[in-house]
């Protein structure tokens, strides 16, 4: 391959587009290393001269900051953290693994595939302000309010769409007469899907799973309408530090954002290239 | 079709195994379960609820009393500010999404070509869209700020005493709201419309070549027809996704200055969770769902047969 260069003008085009999209993550990165006297000087300050990870030690210890001279957050994030790593993590593997079955039920057996994207497709559109409203309700009644459990059934359920029809498409691709192979050797219809399909797409479950706790992990409405004081994450933790302290602790804001956003880039480039497929519903064949 | 392969081949019962129904049963019950009990009962009660006058702070929910349409009612003729969160929701999303598909369509032709640090590059262009909504919300709401950066470039550009306030002005807190969701999105364009350019068959795009076209009537007339299914999907996504447009807003202005940025779900959420009026609030939001089905039914209605069939 003998990749060129651009021509100086597509060069320039290419050079301003590029700061623009790393300038907001750059800032981010940048007021989480700030100390406190930096954090909302005027005019800002792009590059402290002085970076320190104080603000990173004040997320899990809220006094580590009064060193400073700077009043304590209120609350710890480890809660937050933990919240979110939880309620991600479990509810990844809930709407993977029912959704990796309904697509290959789906596929396979094609019960009312005419109409399912449109009707998987219809559960992304529905406003979650106006699903939370009954959640809180039937929640508040089954004692599910404000617990983990809810939190997942919740989250589960939202991205069970996602992960059906982002697996069903990995399942297409794959011949069946593999799995007719396995029957025929001897293996029972069950087993077959088991032990050829799921270990077949695997690249695809990898994919598909990372993607799926991008959105869980991402989700803020409903954490944020169903934590009181049991639960909690990342995103509503972020949320509070706004509220409680009008923006005045910038650098711990930010050490959190950024504390959130390192693992989901990190997932992002791992999939990038499975990215648009799951996200058009296989509408693009790669 | 294909079925009758699968059963000729694995002749109805494989040995040991469940029955055909069986498999299929307990493959797709897990899935019709947790959509019945967690998304289709909350919207039945929500349906139940918006045609009561039920709120928390009034009685129990089980003594609520019908009062018919009264809500929707309300809700189309009375309500501004609901009437204006609507409006102001799609004009967001049409200016949004003309200005990504634009953006990311002439990304997506740069990067047509190969140059050197093209993979690394189109990495950096997609960071954007693996941010939380929150983070990114957060994040701009640093940036506007009057002694943030964008006001020192604002600054440096027109002079001083030229920054302005960006939240305290309602057109301007519009603004701010655009240029995050066009940051936040315009790589999903991007990403979306270089994966339909690059899925393009070439041979028409061989034979236009052959055939004396110009490169600007190739890309028109040749290869944007192709993608035109790929467009459309993207165009329903980032519909779908502004209509219900909440976190970024949120953490920006929370619909300040007054309601000047207030979306329609960011004005449910406040009827609901702020005012406690939840069975008015489920009623717009039923309003915004039939809105939201009709729009995309009208959207997708050209290229339905063809993501109908999977794609293929």
């Amino acid at each position: 391959m003998h990749a060129k260069k651009l021509s100086p003008l597509l060069a320039v085009v290419m050079g301003l587009a590029l700061a623009v999209t790393l300038f907001p993550v750059f800032w981010i990165v940048m007021t989480a290393v700030k100390p406190p006297i930096d954090w909302n000087a005027s005019p800002a300050i792009w590059i402290p001269s002085d970076p320190t990870h104080i603000n990173f030690m004040t997320l899990f210890d809220p006094d580590a900051i009064r060193a400073y001279g700077v009043g304590g957050v209120s609350q710890s994030a480890t809660k937050a953290v933990w919240g979110s790593v939880r309620a991600s993590i479990i509810a990844t593997a809930l709407s993977v693994g029912i959704g990796l079955f309904s697509a290959i039920g789906i596929t396979r057996y094609g019960n009312g595939s005419k109409l399912a994207p449109l009707i998987i497709l219809s559960g992304r559109m529905f406003p979650p302000a106006a699903i939370a409203v009954p959640f809180v309700i039937i929640f508040s009644n089954v004692g599910l309010i404000d617990s983990y459990a809810g939190l997942i059934a919740i989250y589960t359920a939202a991205t069970l769409p996602f992960s059906t029809w982002m697996l069903k498409s990995f399942v297409e691709d794959l011949p069946r007469e593999v799995e007719e192979a396995a029957m025929i050797d001897g293996r029972s219809r069950l087993m077959a899907h088991l032990t050829v399909t799921i270990p077949l797409i695997r690249g695809g479950i990898f994919a598909t799973t990372l993607f799926i706790f991008i959105l869980n992990w991402s989700e803020f409405m409903f954490s944020l309408v169903l934590s009181y004081t049991n639960i909690s994450t990342i995103p509503v933790q972020l949320a509070r530090y706004v509220t409680a302290t009008a923006g005045t602790l910038y650098g711990v804001q930010a050490a959190l954002a950024v504390l959130a956003m390192v693992p989901l880039m990190l997932m992002g480039y791992l999939i990038q290239s499975h990215l648009a497929r799951g996200m058009t519903f296989g509408a693009i064949k790669q | 079709m294909a079925e009758n392969t699968m059963q000729a081949t694995a002749s109805g019962r494989p040995p040991g195994g469940l029955s055909r129904g069986a498999v299929v049963r307990l493959l797709t019950l897990p899935g019709t379960l947790v959509s019945l009990v967690v998304l289709v009962t909350p919207l039945l009660v929500a349906l139940y609820m918006s045609f009561t006058d039920w709120s928390p702070t009034r009685s129990s929910f089980f003594d609520a009393s019908f009062v018919g349409f009264d809500n929707y009612s309300e809700l189309t003729i009375y309500d501004t500010r609901f009437l204006y969160a609507v409006l102001r929701t799609l004009c967001i999303a049409a200016v949004c999404l003309g200005l990504e598909f634009v953006i990311g369509l002439g990304l997506a032709v740069l990067f047509l070509r190969e140059f050197r640090g093209k993979s690394l590059l189109f990495s950096a262009f997609l960071s954007p869209m693996m941010i939380l909504p929150v983070v990114v919300g957060y994040t701009f709401w640093m940036l506007f700020q009057s002694n943030g950066p964008i006001n020192q470039i604002v600054e440096l550009c027109f002079g001083p005493g030229s920054s302005p306030e960006w939240f305290r002005s309602a057109p301007l807190a519009v603004l701010a709201v655009v240029i995050t969701e066009v940051w936040h999105w315009t790589p999903l364009f991007f990403l979306i419309l270089l994966s339909g350019l690059n899925a393009v068959p070439e041979n028409p795009v061989r034979a236009a070549v052959i055939l004396g076209a110009s490169p600007r009537q190739v890309f028109w007339r040749v290869v944007m027809p192709m993608l035109k299914p790929v467009i459309v999907v993207a165009f329903v996504i980032r519909t779908m996704e502004i209509i219900k447009l909440f976190d970024e807003v949120y953490m920006l202005t929370r619909g300040g200055p007054g309601s000047a940025t207030e979306t329609i779900s960011l004005y449910i959420y406040k009827l609901a969770f702020n005012d406690f009026q939840l069975a008015y609030g489920a009623a717009a939001a039923f309003l915004v769902l039939l809105g939201c089905l009709l729009l995309i039914h009208l959207l997708l209605s050209p290229v339905r047969d063809q993501l109908l069939k999977g794609g293929r």
